[in-house]
């Protein structure tokens, strides 16, 4: 279980900015989901979802009686993919967890673990998922352009990493040489502006 | 060549001053070293035995003369002199100081250069026929494709960290000089009876460890959609490439272990999704490209046959003449011209692909003079100037021989594609300079090396298989056994067009006993040879065991045993 206690958040078209985090990252394996604080906003893993949520979370919203039932009322609940959850095979799921899940969010198990930024890039292009993706795990700063270009929009950075240079990772490139999920390849752009990173 | 715009030279500047900040930060401590190395990876630079490696890409071996005085200012100011030029068309600079990086890159990037992607777990620096747009084979100029790839695969955010590097080659010819089967996508342009520009797409070759030819995964695939063919192929990579075990994570296990039919499905049902995008490129970029690539301003000269040209050389100089024009000098598309190799392997005195500061200088006047100021990178680490006018050929020659660059060696035994091994890399486990030094001293008549035609003789210091022993006529690997450095031998390897893996003939030998060996092979292959057959239709004909017993034959018991466990 972790939380920290920023995050940075970097809306498509908006500016970056650091502020408090209100989600809980649970992993099945530390304790019981009904021990948590009930208004308590958390983030289980998309594998125990599959295996604990899908009942409610497709049908039986309204049985309050479960925990969990009372959390995707609440909206306080999402779900984080592991780099290797084939998100693919479970389209249905992820269709039906747009109305329930508030946030999801991917892990980087360490940072030079890539998988996630596919993740993030299908969830944009295949699922056309317009809510809020979050890197969590091993966030460095260096993997911000990256992970803001594939498709997050916020980052649970890694307790240590400096916030000051972390903001200023997205001032470092005005151009760019292939489309994203945030910007177009300068070349097309007919008119070029100085900061097209940030180009709504 | 093509000339960076406004965007180019702005995203090099840009990742100048992003990567002088890991620097800073790497420096001042809060970058620790674990979490630096993979950035200062994806920018080309390593950690050697000792000092730091930078590795500067050269762009499907494009070089203008202006490019290549920098790299010898470059050697000259921040190193010792000296450059190597790799087999994948980059040039190496070894007694590098991790703070004058950042500087280094800014002097690059003021002559569109960069060192951007030239290692790390991503899309490497793409490689092509050395001879594009002159070659007399070719179907298709491959360079703008090359470029435009180069564009779109710079700084991709969602394949940075992939599990592994990640090879492209991209080829138009009807003969293979790119090794295209050797890596993770080899990519074939043809254009077809319409006129269309279509790819055949190659994926999961690859050397190393685990050598494997590249298969044929799809076919008549249009230009404009590699984008996003190749964003599907890689995402499927991405997701399921191996990351558990650094020696099975190369795109060619993944294909090795679906099959390649399952391997395209998946990659088709992704592609699918995502072909009709706008990643896809559109006319108006290829034709602001394209535009870069076109003819230089050829004059009407005069085709000369070889005779002709021998003729034109004083009458003591035309044997050597002759002999150069034979190896070193290649057809051109355009009659009166031709492309020269110059060889960079020279025998015994320095490093196959190695050349110093004052070479570069006038190797660049030379391209200025008598190229268009342009030359090329070849994967076999020489040099080319690719557009001479036949009749200049002579004089040409006569100024090259002054940097000791026109051996006319090309193609034979000395020819070596050599890894800078263990002298340099810290990942090798044998020294290979040494050996290739070795064998060209051994092999130092010219007449000799001349009747024995071609055969490529490739030595890597580590099964890593940089210098492409593989793919060698005779290859010669560096394995390591209780901290000694021995080496192993295999026979049967080739590039082009009909490419294959050479074959291990058995336990390997000390560093002392190769040259012998090399003989011993080599006499194998003269005392069964018909005519003026090549070393390898005569190693195909025979197979391995003549050789096999020739390199065995009288070498003491105790050195095969104590190779035999390597």
């Amino acid at each position: 279980m972790s939380q920290v206690n920023s995050v940075l958040l970097y809306p498509k078209g908006g500016k970056p900015s650091i502020i408090a985090n209100e989600w809980l990252v649970w992993n099945a394996d530390e304790g019981e989901l009904s021990k948590l604080d009930q208004k308590q906003k958390v983030l289980v893993p998309f594998s125990w979802w599959l295996a604990n949520g899908q009942v409610h979370g497709q049908a039986d919203t309204k049985n309050l009686d479960s925990e969990l039932a009372k959390n995707i009322a609440a909206k306080s609940i999402g779900v984080w993919f592991a780099p290797d959850d084939d998100i693919l095979k479970h389209a249905a799921v992820i269709e039906a967890g747009k109305s329930i899940w508030s946030l999801v969010g991917a892990d980087f198990p360490i940072f030079r673990d890539g998988r996630s930024f596919s993740t993030a890039a299908l969830l944009r292009e295949r699922f056309a998922w317009t809510g809020e993706i979050r890197a969590i795990g091993d966030v460095l700063i260096d993997q911000l352009i990256l992970g803001a270009r594939s498709g997050f929009d916020s980052f649970a950075l890694r307790a240590d990493q400096n916030t000051d240079v972390a903001l200023k990772q997205f001032d470092l490139f005005t151009v760019t040489t292939q489309n994203s999920w945030r910007d177009r390849r300068s070349q097309l752009d007919s008119q070029i502006s100085s900061q097209p990173n940030r180009a709504a | 060549m093509y000339k960076y715009d406004q965007i180019d030279q702005t995203l090099v500047n840009e990742r100048v001053v992003q990567f002088q900040d890991q620097v800073a930060r790497r420096m001042n401590g809060s970058l620790p070293e674990e979490e630096f190395r993979p950035l200062r990876l994806q920018n080309g630079l390593y950690h050697q035995r000792h000092a730091y490696m930078l590795r500067v890409a050269i762009p499907y071996g494009l070089l203008s003369a202006e490019q290549l005085r920098t790299l010898a200012h470059i050697a000259d100011k921040y190193d010792r002199g000296y450059g190597h030029f790799t087999t994948r068309q980059n040039i190496q600079f070894n007694w590098i100081k991790l703070e004058e990086s950042p500087a280094i890159l800014a002097d690059l990037a003021k002559v569109q250069m960069h060192a951007i992607q030239t290692s790390g777990n991503c899309i490497r620096n793409i490689t092509s026929d050395a001879f594009a747009g002159v070659a007399a084979d070719e179907y298709v100029d491959p360079r703008p494709v090359c470029e435009l790839l180069r564009q779109w695969s710079t700084l991709h955010p969602e394949f940075a960290f992939l599990p592994r590097k990640f090879k492209f080659a991209v080829t138009g010819a009807k003969e293979d000089r790119t090794i295209l089967l050797c890596h993770d996508v080899g990519i074939a342009l043809k254009k077809n009876a319409q006129g269309q520009l279509l790819a055949s797409i190659y994926a999961g070759g690859g050397m190393g460890r685990t050598p494997i030819l590249g298969s044929l995964i799809k076919e008549n695939l249009p230009w404009n959609v590699l984008p996003s063919y190749l964003t599907a192929l890689l995402r499927v990579y991405n997701r399921f490439g191996r990351r558990d075990n650094i020696y099975k994570a190369r795109i060619k296990i993944l294909v090795k272990a679906l099959g390649p039919e399952e391997f395209a499905r998946q990659v088709e049902g992704e592609w699918a999704t995502i072909k009709d995008g706008d990643d896809n490129f559109q006319q108006s970029e290829w034709d602001r490209v394209a535009n870069h690539f076109t003819k230089p301003a050829y004059t009407n000269s005069k085709p000369l046959s070889t005779q002709e040209l021998i003729n034109s050389a004083p009458e003591n100089e035309q044997a050597a003449f002759a002999r150069w024009l034979e190896r070193n000098v290649k057809s051109h598309q355009v009659p009166g011209y031709a492309s020269v190799i110059f060889s960079l392997k020279p025998h015994g005195s320095v490093a196959p692909g190695d050349a110093t500061t004052e070479q570069m200088l006038a190797i660049a006047d030379l391209a200025d003079q008598y190229s268009f100021g342009e030359l090329r990178v070849t994967h076999e680490q020489n040099l080319v100037l690719a557009d001479i006018e036949q009749a200049k050929l002579l004089e040409l020659w006569h100024k090259a021989k002054a940097q000791n660059v026109v051996l006319p060696n090309i193609g034979l035994l000395t020819d070596i594609i050599a890894c800078p091994g263990g002298d340099f890399c810290s990942l090798a486990n044998a020294k290979s300079l040494p050996i290739a030094k070795a064998i060209q001293e051994r092999f130092d008549d010219l007449d000799y090396l001349h009747d024995l035609g071609e055969i490529s003789l490739n030595i890597s210091g580590c099964i890593n298989s940089c210098g492409h022993h593989h793919v060698g006529n005779i290859g010669v690997l560096g394995v390591d056994k209780d901290g000694e450095e021995w080496y192993q031998i295999t026979l049967g390897g080739e590039q082009g067009n009909h490419a294959s893996i050479g074959k291990v003939i058995g336990p390997s030998f000390g560093a002392e006993q190769i040259p012998d060996v090399m003989a011993d092979i080599i006499d194998t292959f003269v005392k069964h040879r018909t005519g003026d057959e090549p070393f390898i239709e005569t190693y195909r004909r025979l197979g391995v065991t003549p050789f096999k017993e020739a390199a065995y034959h009288n070498r003491s018991k105790e050195s095969a045993a104590a190779g035999a466990a390597v």
